[in-house]
């Protein structure tokens, strides 16, 4: 397997050689042995991190899981309300998304300066569209129709009376979802930016890329199964 | 620079690149299975009407979330890289969702067994975890959340109060129902959906609330709120009475 140390040696460019930012000039803590230990440990931190992500959203899928065994009527009727196809198509645009920051973090590592940064701006867009569908093509409609949590219902057909604790987990799940895209592509961008203005990142110096990435394939976790959970199971 | 050069352990070993065609391979393999939940999600639709027959309930649920755990593990072992990583990290989030099956698993086991009262706890079995029902409120008092009297919605659920709302603003029950197909058929894409649901095959219309043609289900525990919710036990009677001509 190709290891970091098959990167390309390009030499930085001369504004940037002495620049304490570029990846080049980065060292680690003293209280490290290496810098592997270094890298490691702090990557074992955000998989701690991760675990507590995980335990958030499984909140939320519990709530979904009682609610959806105690009134199953009300939950085949909320998932009808959905349309599969911006769901569909939203999953696709993250799973796209994640391929991309994976690829760039394949890029950091093999210092390809020019395609990290081509691999972090699809992804930021994608971030953008992905947004974009849920509040045009879902909150938007479905909050012009009335469907809304809690107090806030005012849909005057709906069927079912615990239809208004469907909506509120809906939005409550997609919501904080959708919080998360956003952290994610606030940290995206800060790597975009650094990797843009100092080359901050490359073989020896590519933590805050991985991590990044790391939590941006966690936002995609979470929705592989918010998809299947509120648009196709009925 | 100067500090790290007396570490020569470090130029021994590179970390793992994964290669761009597994990359790739894993992306074209994630958007197959994501056609293929949507495709099993219709053809299910499809097979229900096309044959009039209901599947059970747990081969959609099984189908989709067995598709997305597939899907899961890909990202977690390529994407994140765990099967390039020390185990360690494995391990953690192996652990958390150990935990997160407890937690689901319990939550489960509670629903399950809350139709079980055993004869010693059978005098204090009450309507949901408030407590409230204790003080025996008025029926369907539960639904009437806002305790301030300009809001209330005088005992009704927020749906059915929210209905009668709109009602009184349009006078009748037909300027109720032209209101609504009117504002129904600004979506644009029902028509799209229309179509494509006539192409299936059968007559399915956004324009009515889908949730009309729902597959009528009980709770785990039918009749739990019965005996002090008229409105559930009458739900649950004519739940009853069509279930044998339950399609359409």
């Amino acid at each position: 397997m190709q290891t970091t140390l098959d990167a390309d040696t390009t030499p930085a460019p001369a504004h940037l050689a002495n620049h304490p930012t570029h990846w080049r000039n980065r060292g680690y803590a003293h209280h490290w042995k290496n810098r592997d230990e270094d890298f490691e440990a702090s990557k074992f931190g955000m998989w701690l991190f991760l675990t507590t992500e995980v335990l958030l959203f499984a909140g939320i899928f519990c709530g979904y899981a009682v609610f959806r065994m105690l009134y199953p009527d009300a939950w085949s009727n909320g998932s009808h309300y959905l349309d599969w196809r911006f769901g569909a198509a939203n999953t696709v645009v993250l799973l796209i998304s994640s391929w991309t920051v994976a690829s760039a973090v394949r890029c950091a590592q093999l210092n390809k300066q020019k395609w990290l940064k081509i691999n972090l701006i699809i992804t930021l867009l994608c971030a953008v569209l992905f947004v974009f569908i849920k509040l045009k093509f879902e909150y938007y409609v479905k909050l012009g129709d009335g469907k809304a949590p809690g107090t806030f219902f005012t849909y005057a057909f709906a069927e079912n009376p615990h239809e208004v604790l469907w909506w509120s987990l809906y939005y409550v799940g997609t919501g904080i979802h959708a919080l998360h895209v956003l952290i994610g592509a606030s940290l995206l961008g800060w790597v975009l930016y650094r990797s843009w203005k100092y080359q901050a990142y490359g073989p020896t110096e590519y933590l805050m890329v991985e991590n990044s990435a790391l939590y941006w394939h966690l936002v995609d976790l979470v929705w592989i199964f918010l998809f299947p959970l509120l648009y196709l199971i009925h | 620079m100067s500090n790290h050069d007396t570490h020569a352990e470090e130029h021994a070993h590179g970390h793992p690149v994964v290669s761009w065609q597994i990359q790739l391979g894993v992306l074209l393999a994630l958007l197959f299975f994501t056609f293929a939940t949507v495709l099993f999600y219709n053809a299910e639709s499809w097979v229900e009407h096309a044959f009039e027959i209901h599947l059970p309930g747990w081969v959609n649920i099984v189908g989709a979330m067995s598709i997305a755990t597939v899907k899961a593990i890909l990202v977690c072992m390529f994407f994140m890289g765990l099967k390039y990583d020390k185990a360690l990290n494995t391990f953690a989030m192996l652990f958390c969702l150990f935990c997160v099956g407890l937690f689901l698993g319990f939550s489960m086991i509670d629903l399950d067994t809350r139709d079980r009262v055993e004869p010693w706890r059978k005098a204090e079995a009450s309507l949901g975890g408030t407590g409230k029902s204790l003080d025996s409120p008025p029926i369907d008092a539960r639904f009437d959340a806002n305790p301030s009297p300009s809001v209330s919605t005088g005992g009704l659920s927020i749906v059915e109060f929210r209905r009668q709302q709109k009602l009184e603003e349009k006078g009748s029950e037909e300027a109720f129902w032209s209101y609504y197909y009117k504002k129904h058929a600004e979506h644009q894409h029902s028509a799209d959906i229309n179509n494509y649901f006539a192409k299936l095959g059968y007559d399915h219309h956004v324009e009515l609330p889908t949730a009309n043609k729902a597959v009528p289900r009980h709770g785990l525990t039918p009749g739990l709120f019965a005996a002090v919710d008229p409105k559930e036990a009458a739900h649950d009677k004519s739940a009853d009475d069509h279930s044998d001509d339950s399609d359409h």
